[in-house]
This record gives C-alpha cells, structure tokens and sequence, in this order.
C-alpha cells in the first residue's frame, strides 16, 4: 500500500428476495461488460475481493453460535471489493460509477480500513 | 444518482453472428457477441438431454443461475480457461441439487438416475464437447418441432429454448405482447411435459420424420425478421440470424444435411445480404430499385450460391429451391434494368407448382411487367380470380396501383393505391406508398 493511499472495503448489498425479474442473458452480458469496463477505468485502485458464498453464514455471539443475522435480514452481503484511494470522497466518487447502481434496489457500505 | 456507466453500445458488424463459426472459441479476454444468450440455448439444450426435456424448466432456471454467478465471478477473476465447461459445471450442480430437493420431499423422484449422471459427469471431465452440444442443440430443435404443438408456440419455444431470449425480448421481436408469448411458452411446455414424461429424449434419427416441420420452423423464423417493415431494427436481424445459425447447424448433421437445407440456407444467406440497403439513411425503406447494390454483401451473396449449388443436387425441387434461386438472379444482376425478368418469372410459376398461392402470380406479374410491359402483369392479374383475403392484402393494391400508373391509368392508379395506403401495416411502407401516389 502506497503512503498517501488508504484502503477502503466495500460490501456489495443485495436484497434478500429480488424485487425486480431476472436479467436475460443478453441483459447479463451487458452487465458483465459494464463492471469489466468500471474495473479497467480505476485500475489501480481498485482490488479485487470476491463473491461469497450463499446464503451461508453464522454468527457465534457469547460464545454461542445463531444461522447469522441472513434470514430475517432484507439484505444480504453478497460480494466485497477494496479500493485503494486518496481520500474518502474518492472512494465514494468511485462507487458511485459502479454499474451496481444500475439496481436501485442494491446498495454498497463503504468501510475505511483503520490505522 | 451518478454517472452511470453503461456499457457502450458495439459497433455492429453486418456479418456478425451470421457468419461467425458456431461454438468459435475467442482466446480474446472479451466475450463475444451474444455469447451468453447463446450459451444459455447450448447449456439447455445438453442438460435437457441429460435429464429429459420434461425437466427442461428446471434446466433453465439453472443455466440463469450459472450466468448470474458468472456475471459476479467473471469481472474481478477473469475469465475462465474453458468459460463453457465452467458455466456447465455450476448449472449441472445446480439442477442436481434442485432434484436432491425433490427428493426429500417426494419419495418417488428417481434421483439415481441423476447422481448417476453426476458421478458421470465427473469422470470424464471435458464434457462439454462440440460436436456433442451441436447434436443436442438440433435434438431440441426436432423438440420444438413436435407436430402436437401448434406452429407459433413451436417459433416461440425454439426463440426460448435454443436462441436464450427472454419473453420480453421474444415479444419485442414479434411485436406481440409479453402475456401472448408468455401463453404461447406455457403452452409448448405443457404439451412436452405431457408428452415426454418419463420419456428419455428422443435420438435425432428418431425425429428426422419431423424434418420439414423444422425446415418451416426456420423459415417462419427468417421471414419474421426479414419481412419486417422496420428492417432498420437491429432486433429483427437478430431473427434471421439465429435462423441462419440453426440452419446451419441442421446443414453440418446427416439428419439435416438434405438439399432443402441447402436450398433455405441459400435463401436466407442470399436475403440477408440486401439487408443493409433496404433502409435509406432516414429509415425509410427503399424497394429493390432504388437500392444501392454496392452495398450488397458479396460475401454472404457467395456463400448462398454455393449453398444454392448443393441444393442443386438430386431431383427433389422445394419451395426453397424456388425462392433461393429467385433471390440469387436479384443479387447476380448487375442492375435492376438487367435483372432476368423472364427467368424470375419462371421461377414464380415453379413457386407456384410448390406451393400454390396467389401471391405467387401476384409476385410474377411484377416480374412480367418489368419484362415484357404493364399490360403483361395486369393480364395476368386481371385473370386472377383473388381470394377475399388477398383483395385486403395492401400488395395486391399496391401492385396493382403501380401497374396501371405505368400504363398511365392516373384514375384507377390512384384508386389502388389510396386503397394500399389504408392497409399498409407499418409507417415505413405507409411513407413508400406516399411516394409513389404523390408520382401520379
């Protein structure tokens, strides 16, 4: 990591139950497409992270261990990505080009990595 | 919300998907053009063989699933090696564990047959062969040709099934509404889980009877696009395209390999190279006169003729045959002046011994008049006794209309075609007929 650089981790969110129809393929081409074209336009500052499994999970709380906050949630984490920025507000300003946005039920949580 | 980032629409080469070579694999980081729709028909068409086409709804929701997952995979990790047998192997999962489902609520599922499948396709690990993919995407297409299902539900299952459109995209092409096409879906569905329960899918050489089924299929499939009064729609070439490349995969099989497949493949191919100069540069549509021929493709105008000279073979002459060799003397003649009249001409009349229909004279008439004069075409039209329905036919008016211009009929010139006027279908050939009354 670069010294004027700070990493920020960033959970994509998706609803629990889709609201809206599944994409066609060729829609889901196109999507592809658009997040390829997002990644190469902030290169270098953006790390990958990945998906993670469905709909999976567990929470242990005082020891004990609960199915996780997933089943009465509305949302789920569904993948997760770095961004290694300047500042703050670039981190933001990048997630808002990212074409997760093009599903306004989805929603991404910014988290800057501490110290 | 912020700039948003689109993905950029892609410069569109003509010959994009009609020439492209089937299951062609791009070593290039890029996918190509209508690779996931494509796709989507390839992994339905293998797993429905796999586990029979009354699960074939399942199978879909699986192949969705697998392209979802790789649309969240594929942009952070790169592609994969085999990008087909990757796909493959989530939906395979996918539907082997929508069955174990099925089990733990009901008994009577037979899932041996399925982890049987499972531990099979682990054991050869290059599933995913295409000469295998070419053979069950045909075998479904021989599906969709079941004579049980009526014709529009069987175009609409095979846009479904094999070309990986959704019923809105469907209906968009057909400019149908999305609850008719929808009906139409469900109604093909219903009659296969009917008809297959139980039943292994059936072997192509088991189905070869419902060739010419399957031959019409496609040329519903190409007409629907290329007939459209708005060919300036890239969507509607998407039609022909997809017939063009299940023709060919029909074209490449024994089962298929007769001289009616070379004939339609030939008529299609020969079609699709005027594509690009039907449309003036506003949209409007141009007739064959008016067309710039240098804009025909002379690549696709060679591809048909040797298609046409493999139909040739034998003594079988179809419909086909008949209509490919008319398009070829359109796109051999040097200009509309030169074009062998006489010769398109007879080819109607052969047309007509095919198939019999008035559109057929209709359509020779036109040739007549430009070969040997107006008066020759309205004779022959004016012997024509027409069926109610063709006098409603806007053509019937419009040829007609332009007969007797030439002639110099300016009274009944204008009767007719004020009449095509009323019942032109579509703006771009409302805008054509216009012209042609304000020529009087």
């Amino acid at each position: 990591m670069s010294a004027s650089k700070t990493k920020f981790l960033c959970l994509f969110r998706f609803p629990a139950e889709p609201s809206s129809k599944p994409s066609s393929p060729e829609e889901m081409q196109a999507q592809y497409a658009a997040w390829k074209a997002w990644m190469a336009k902030f290169e270098g500052e953006f790390i990958p992270g990945g998906p993670l499994k469905r709909p999976g999970g567990a929470v242990v709380r005082g020891g004990q261990m609960t199915d996780g906050p997933f089943i009465e949630s509305k949302e789920v984490v569904a993948s997760y990505c770095f961004i290694e920025a300047a500042t703050f507000e670039r981190a933001i300003e990048i997630i808002q080009e990212c074409p997760i946005n093009l599903s306004p039920d989805h929603s991404v949580e910014i988290r800057e990595l501490g110290y | 919300m912020p700039d948003q980032p689109v993905a950029r629409p892609q410069r569109r080469d003509p010959r994009a998907g009609v020439l492209k070579v089937v299951g062609h694999r791009q070593p290039a980081p890029v996918l190509p053009e209508h690779y996931f729709r494509h796709e989507c028909g390839r992994l339905v068409a293998v797993l429905s063989r796999r586990f029979g086409v009354r699960r074939v709804e399942l199978c879909e929701d699986a192949v969705q699933t697998a392209l979802l997952r790789a649309v969240q995979f594929w942009p952070q990790r790169g592609l994969p090696d085999d990008k087909s047998a990757w796909l493959y192997r989530v939906a395979l999962n996918e539907v082997l564990g929508a069955i174990r489902r099925e089990r733990h609520s009901d008994a009577s599922v037979d899932v041996d047959q399925a982890e049987q499948v499972a531990a099979e396709a682990s054991a050869e690990e290059a599933v995913y062969l295409e000469h295998e993919v070419r053979d069950d995407q045909l075998r479904m297409l021989f599906v969709c040709a079941n004579p049980e299902i009526p014709r529009e539900s069987q175009i609409v299952f095979a846009l479904k099934i094999l070309c990986g459109f959704s019923t809105e995209e469907i209906a968009l092409r057909l400019f149908q509404s999305n609850e008719a096409i929808y009906k139409r879906l469900q109604r093909a569905r219903a009659t296969l889980r009917e008809r297959m329960q139980g039943v292994e899918t059936p072997a192509i050489r088991e189905l070869a009877s419902r060739l010419p089924v399957v031959l019409e299929i496609l040329y519903l499939l190409f007409t629907e696009g290329y007939s459209s009064g708005q060919p300036d729609q890239v969507i509607r070439r998407e039609l022909c395209e997809e017939a063009i490349r299940l023709g060919r995969l029909l074209d490449e099989h024994p089962v298929g390999a007769v001289p009616e497949t070379a004939a339609l493949l030939a008529l299609m191919y020969l079609n699709a190279a005027r594509f690009e100069s039907r449309v003036d540069g506003a949209g409007g549509l141009l007739i064959l006169e008016d067309q710039d021929r240098s804009l025909w493709d002379r690549e696709l105008i060679h591809i048909g003729v040797s298609c046409l000279h493999r139909a040739a073979r034998g003594d079988v002459f179809s419909r086909y045959h008949a209509e490919a060799a008319i398009a070829a003397e359109h796109c051999l003649a040097p200009t509309f002046k030169e074009t062998r009249w006489d010769e398109i001409a007879r080819l109607y009349q052969m047309l007509d011994g095919a198939v019999p229909s008035p559109i057929n004279t209709l359509n020779r008439a036109i040739a007549l008049a430009e070969w040997q004069g107006p008066d020759a075409g309205l004779a022959l039209l004016e012997a024509l006794n027409p069926p109610t329905w063709l006098l409603g036919y806007y053509l019937w008016d419009a040829t007609l209309g332009e007969l007797y211009r030439r002639r110099g009929d300016r009274e009944r010139a204008t009767t007719h075609l004020t009449r095509a006027l009323g019942a032109a279908p579509t703006h771009a050939e409302q805008a054509l007929l216009r012209r042609r009354l304000e020529a009087i």
